[in-house]
């Protein structure tokens, strides 16, 4: 590679490094990590109720369920408990009568910034009947009724509903786009076989992707969530790296190298395609232009070499190398310029991922032969584990806003699909059927 | 940098197409595990082999449909979100169901040894190299065989490091099978790292039992 290239591999790192600094500097807490801005408070936001408008009576009470879970999830607000605040939550319509002041106010008064409410209901017995939903939004800091959204679509996206109206909320006061209708595509166990699953991000709605009954491994999303690229087992004997597209189920095959063809990664642009193959001896890192197809060398090494993550500016790579003796991680520019190593403590540290933030990379770290989460920044100052306890824990996967994990643990016997905060403070359990669900891989958001 | 518009069409174009032309995803050639390697660095022909098509991934839109909170909000009508095809059982998981058992019994015939490993090694032990010498006198009595050899691990560690880790206690066996005269043609080697284990139980004895190189006689193709 030329100098021009290495050079600017060197600056991209210097400008991640300065970044980094940056939000380490300003003041955030030591011992929690900030997922999103180190000052960032939680909006206070209550949900008053999501009131039956004819229709089935479990309707408005499923919209209510639903979007409190993905309120609370989000990390964006802090969901309080209405009634016991004392404030009350009568069904005010669409906000505008007079019952509605006393309300707010009262809402205000007892510290909640957002008060949200709605109603659902279907028109008519008909059992297809479409299912209309209205949602309703007052923001105490401004006294104003900031506007609301309307929904129609069958009983079978209710869900759906109450996700959308949850990641508007997100994008009304963050400006991002909120993560409820996320997917995770994952691997289950089918007998003897692993096949790709996908499903909602709170674990409801699993599809099955694949049926060839033999192993469908280590799945990733493309950036625009249309397709999964995995490592497939053709024939039961050779491992090539397969595409398959989610709409349709259409599937192919994009590199069969012959040896190991595994550990795919599409970088946040969709132009280049890292992953690992043996084909030439031991597991070594490539990238394939998918504009050209030519593929490019990444590692030079009789170690192996695997497991690349792209930074969300596309500039670097962190991957695992053995090169040290035991798995470690290891960056490197995106052309394969400028390898140094990142982690240095334990004898085991694999299964990288770089936050879609950029702040921090989490992967498996291993001490006592026990396998547990955690997360470093990606100039190697800050470290924390973030799971104890029994069991393995593996294949970290990034929320696409940076304030989730998603990962397996065998922590209940069988290995199951978890969720956890990026601080560490709240494990959720995703999957409860199967007896081994694995590898899961947070769609990028829509 | 201004390539929305020219990405969209490309896409487009592509879509069309894939969709026309089925055939086109079954073209990859593949190489066997030891064959010649291709150059990594140049560009141009290498990728000509081993490479499938590849389809427009980058991003088309940001915001995702959000319209945000109107004051006088329209209905917006809701499918049912990403489309997903169902999985299509084509008689795939019986086929393969068949081939296994057919492989596990003509191994059975040949009373093959499996091989075992230490934690987080690929080193063969003393047993290794016996039941491995007894494997070698097998395949030299049956020199028209083809063996496979299939690297595992147990649960611990990460599925992807345990991949390469089966592949080295394979290609270790395979390595100490061609000192024994094996002609290496003979020999082909696989990794299932720990999705394929023997028992599940989180115990020293399933995990010594699942980090085995297992020899299997190929049989059909």
């Amino acid at each position: 590679m030329t100098r021009v290239k290495l050079i600017g591999a060197w600056f991209g790192g210097v400008l991640l490094l300065a970044g980094v600094v940056g939000i380490l500097e300003s003041g955030a807490a030591d011992v929690f990590l900030e997922a999103t801005r180190p000052d960032f408070q939680k909006i206070t936001l209550g949900v008053m109720g999501i009131h039956n408008a004819g229709g089935p009576d479990w309707l408005g009470g499923r919209i209510e369920e639903v979007l409190k879970k993905d309120v609370k999830r989000s990390l964006v607000f802090d969901l309080v408990d209405l009634p016991s605040l004392g404030v009350q939550t009568p069904d005010i319509g669409n906000g505008m009568g007079i019952g509605s002041k006393a309300v707010f106010k009262q809402a205000a008064e007892k510290g909640v910034s957002v008060l949200v409410w709605g109603k659902a209901g279907t028109k008519g017995k008909d059992k297809d009947a479409d299912v209309n939903m209205e949602g309703f939004v007052y923001d105490s800091g401004s006294d104003e009724l900031v506007g609301g959204k309307r929904y129609v679509g069958s009983t079978s996206v209710v869900r759906l509903m109450a996700h959308r109206f949850a990641d508007e909320l997100v994008f009304r006061y963050t400006g991002e786009p909120g993560i409820a209708r996320t997917k995770i595509a994952y691997v289950a166990e089918q007998g003897a076989a692993r096949e790709l699953f996908v499903m909602d991000y709170d674990g409801h709605d699993t599809r099955q992707l694949t049926a060839d009954g033999f192993l469908n491994l280590m799945p990733q999303w493309s950036p625009d969530r249309r397709f999964l690229i995995f490592t497939a087992y053709r024939n039961r004997n050779t491992q090539d790296i397969d595409m398959i597209e989610l709409a349709t189920g259409k599937r192919w095959t994009v590199i069969s190298l012959g040896g190991l063809n595994i550990t795919p990664a599409l970088s946040p642009d969709g132009n280049f395609l890292a992953f690992a193959s043996s084909h030439e001896g031991n597991s070594e890192l490539y990238r394939l232009d998918t504009r050209t197809k030519a593929i490019q060398r990444l590692t030079v090494n009789p170690s192996g070499d695997l497991s690349p993550s792209w930074s969300p500016n596309g500039r670097e790579l962190v991957f695992v190398s053995d090169r040290g003796g035991g798995p470690q991680l290891f960056l490197m520019g995106s052309d394969g310029s400028n390898v140094r190593r990142l982690t240095f403590e334990g004898d085991y540290n694999a299964a990288p991922v770089w936050s879609p933030r950029g702040n921090w990379i989490a992967y498996v770290c291993r001490t006592h032969r026990e396998y547990k989460l955690c997360v470093i920044s990606p100039d190697g100052q800050k470290r924390m584990q973030l799971t104890t306890g029994p069991g393995v824990d593996d294949s970290p996967s990034w929320s696409p806003d940076g304030r989730h994990l998603v990962f397996s643990s065998t922590s209940d016997g069988k290995s199951q699909i978890y969720m956890i905060d990026a601080d560490g403070k709240d494990i959720e359990r995703l999957t409860f059927q199967g007896t081994h669900n694995s590898a899961p891989s947070w769609s990028p958001a829509s | 940098m201004n390539k929305t518009l020219c990405t969209c069409s490309v896409a487009l174009a592509l879509s069309a197409a894939l969709i026309g032309m089925p055939a086109c995803s079954k073209k990859s050639v593949q190489s066997g595990g030891d064959s010649q390697s291709t150059q990594g660095t140049a560009k141009g022909d290498s990728s000509k082999s081993g490479v499938g098509s590849f389809p427009d991934t980058s991003i088309q839109s940001g915001g995702g449909g959000l319209r945000g909170l109107d004051k006088n909000p329209s209905e917006e009508r809701l499918g049912s979100g990403t489309m997903l095809a169902k999985a299509d059982p084509s008689g795939s998981v019986e086929r393969q169901m068949d081939e296994v058992r057919a492989e596990e019994a003509a191994s059975a015939v040949a009373g093959l040894r499996d091989v075992y490993f230490g934690y987080d090694s690929w080193t063969i032990s003393e047993e290794g190299r016996q039941a491995l010498t007894r494997d070698a006198e097998w395949m030299k009595s049956n020199p028209s065989t083809l063996v496979k050899v299939e690297g595992n691990c147990d649960e611990r560690g990460t599925s992807a490091y345990n991949l390469v880790l089966g592949e080295k206690r394979a290609k270790a066996a395979r390595n100490y099978l061609v000192e024994l005269g094996v002609g290496a043609n003979r020999l082909s080697v696989v990794s299932y790292g720990k999705e394929r284990p023997l028992c599940n139980e989180h115990s020293e004895s399933c995990y010594q039992q699942n980090r085995r190189g297992h020899l299997a006689v190929k049989t059909g193709k």
